[in-house]
């Protein structure tokens, strides 16, 4: 046998592998979101509906718009605030920063951390009776310890965006450190020469040339926040009533507990455009020819 | 407009000593040439002017305030890096006009003065381009043309014209001397360029591991090296040093040619200077020595010699219509006034008779 063809025969199992629990998964769901399908009947999928369960999201379904609103507005504010924090950690961190030395590995736990355990943290924390914040907010201040964090719309809000900043931070930091390190150190001392305050150097000479770095940065941030489910599940199940409930979670319950998967699927299918355009930018700036 | 004071300044980075202890005076509106072999310490002295490295012992003072502590932003010096530093994000125009905007120059200036310092570079055709879009030598005129955009108390200049070609450099050469002449700023200059070091500079300070060897006017430098150091360091070729000892007045080689009589008190070793234009080139028998030719060089402006001297060879130089032959064997004479003596164990000059 010619060596050309083992080269291909070897790669048939993965290919088969990949095609079985991936393409075929994923061309099946394009075709449920097609069809009413729901799991409580005897045939599946059922009726041909073409594009009405997408309609149907669009125009009869608050509960779509709700998650939408909370991906969106979730996904605006963890990206904001983990970028912001882990830029902020990077300079710090980076070589020539006011920080170093072993802090860089201690940073990267969190991230080793798995989302479930994260979740799982997080809810403990901050329980009402007997978490972390409970038993520090008794001693610091008294009025905050015995708030029932998650049962509040806002706070459960803010707590699931607390627990997916904390546990993004070190990964995203990490990256960061490595763009800051390759930005050239003698163009910020002639910045610093020509007269350049320290706010100045950053702005004019630092982010201008992190700018690719940060750009991917965000946009996978953004990618990963859309695709939101671990926390929202762990810490508040969507809840309280639909406050927290992002769209993978939205989507999750419409085919899990109601059944219907042939909506789920147009739902998802539509959570595919946002993708779509964050992995077309995301893709110009790592293989940006320059 | 302002001196620069260096008082015991040391770098040290571990074990390791940048700038040994050394304390420098540079007067207001000199141009002081920072000469001598890579790694002596050329760009961490001049660092530790602009801020850029901190010392670790020693005062920088630039004109009469102690700088040490203060910003490179707040020293007012301007400096070209050794490897440009330009910002690859700007055009060349904001590259240039950087440091007038950063200390907020009113608009209306910006735009003429930085066409005035692209003329100067010779660089007006390429303000719209990016640094990446230049050769390397286009680049260090950007980096200098930021330098001289702005008048300063300072100049720091890393070998600005390292990368120019031979023409280009003789042009910013003269450009370079005619602006501190006119500016009238107190100037720090590295190169490794004789003549650059020779026809800039008021002074020049020859370094050696972190240690300055000699301070001095060219002339100076040139003519009366303090040591074997700098005598080697200084002229192209570098001066030719001969092993022998000094008997009865003569300077003997080590094969033992009696070869000039030599205003010094007898010793054992000695190592005799001369350079090269300090030899004439005779027919054989005519010289002091007769030697014979190992390799003849046509430069153009003149010819050289390198000749086999006992066990060593050195270098003679020859009038350009000179033509001699590999082998053949000629006699060279040495100009008795300039001649060097040197202690081969310190290195340390040894002075002669009148000087
Ligand atoms: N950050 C540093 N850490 C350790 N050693 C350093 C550091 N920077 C410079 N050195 C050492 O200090 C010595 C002097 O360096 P410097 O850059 O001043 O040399 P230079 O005279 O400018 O040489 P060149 O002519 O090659 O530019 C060198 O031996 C160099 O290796
Ligand atoms: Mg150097």
């Amino acid at each position: 046998m010619r060596d050309q063809t083992l080269k291909y025969l070897l790669v048939v199992p993965a290919v088969l592998v990949v095609f079985a629990t991936a393409v075929w998964p994923l061309i099946e769901s394009l075709r449920f979101s097609f069809y009413q399908g729901r799991t409580d009947r005897g045939d599946f999928p059922q009726n041909w509906l073409g594009f009405e369960n997408y309609t149907w999201a669009f125009l009869y379904e608050p509960a779509f718009w709700n998650s939408v609103w909370v991906t969106g507005l979730y996904t605006v504010v963890t990206v904001t605030l983990t970028t912001l924090f882990a830029l902020g950690l990077a300079m710090l961190l980076a070589p020539g920063g006011k920080l170093r030395s072993g802090v860089q590995t201690l940073l990267i736990l969190p991230f080793a951390m798995s989302p479930a355990l994260i979740g799982v943290s997080f809810r403990f924390m901050f329980n009402p009776e007997f978490g972390l914040f409970d038993a520090f907010f008794g001693v610091v201040f008294p009025p905050l310890a015995d708030v029932s964090w998650l049962a509040d719309p806002d706070l459960a809000f803010a707590v699931i965006v607390m627990a997916d900043v904390w546990g993004w931070i070190p990964f995203l930091t990490l990256v960061l450190i490595g763009g800051l390190a390759s930005v050239p150190q003698d163009t910020i001392e002639a910045a610093q020469v020509d007269g350049a305050s320290g706010w100045r150097v950053f702005k004019d000479v630092t982010l201008p040339q992190l700018m690719p770095v940060l750009a991917v940065v965000i946009i996978l941030k953004a990618i990963f926040s859309l695709k939101t489910f671990d926390q929202v599940f762990m810490l508040t199940n969507g809840g309280p009533g639909t406050a927290t409930q992002t769209l993978s979670h939205y989507i999750y319950i419409t085919s899990t507990r109601y059944g219907q998967v042939g909506y789920a699927a147009s739902v998802a299918w539509l959570m595919v455009i946002p993708m779509m355009v964050l992995t077309y930018f995301y893709a110009k700036f790592v293989f940006k020819k320059d | 407009m302002a001196e620069i004071r260096l008082n015991n300044l040391t770098k040290r980075w571990g074990d390791f000593v940048g700038v040994d202890d050394q304390s420098l005076h540079i007067k207001d509106e000199e141009f002081l040439v920072l000469l001598g072999p890579s790694g002596c310490g050329k760009t961490t002295t001049m660092r530790m002017i602009a801020g850029l490295e901190d010392p670790t012992a020693g005062e920088i003072w630039i004109g009469d305030r102690m700088v040490n502590d203060d910003l490179p932003k707040d020293r007012d010096v301007a400096m070209v890096f050794q490897n440009y530093g330009l910002y690859p994000h700007m055009t060349i125009f904001d590259n240039i006009a950087y440091p007038l905007k950063v200390r907020g120059t009113p608009k209306a200036d910006i735009e003429p003065r930085v066409k005035k310092a692209a003329e100067q570079v010779e660089l007006t055709e390429f303000l719209h381009r990016k640094p990446k879009a230049l050769s390397g030598g286009q680049r260090q005129r950007v980096a200098l043309a930021r330098a001289i955009v702005r008048t300063p108390k300072v100049f720091l200049m890393d070998e600005p014209l390292s990368n120019l070609d031979a023409k280009l450099r003789v042009t910013m050469r003269a450009e370079l001397k005619h602006l501190s002449r006119e500016l009238q700023i107190t100037t720090v200059y590295v190169t490794h360029d004789q003549i650059e070091a020779m026809t800039l500079a008021d002074r020049v300070a020859v370094m050696k591991n972190g240690v300055i060897q000699q301070l001095g006017t060219p002339d100076d430098i040139y003519n009366d090296p303090a040591n074997m150091f700098v005598a080697g360091f200084i002229g192209s070729p570098a001066m030719n040093l001969i092993n022998g000892s000094v008997q009865s007045g003569m300077f003997v080689t080590t094969g033992g040619t009696k070869l000039v009589g030599i205003g010094a008190p007898d010793r054992e070793t000695a190592i005799l200077g001369v350079r090269a234009d300090d030899m004439s080139v005779h027919d054989a028998g005519q010289g002091d020595i007769d030697v014979s030719i190992y390799a003849f060089e046509n430069t153009g402006e003149s010819t050289l010699l390198t000749v086999q001297w006992g066990k060593q060879r050195v270098i003679a130089r020859g009038d350009r219509h000179l033509r001699k032959e590999q082998g053949e064997t000629v006699g060279i004479k040495l100009d008795p006034d300039h001649l060097y003596l040197f202690d081969p164990d310190s290195g340390d000059r040894i002075r002669l008779g009148g000087k």
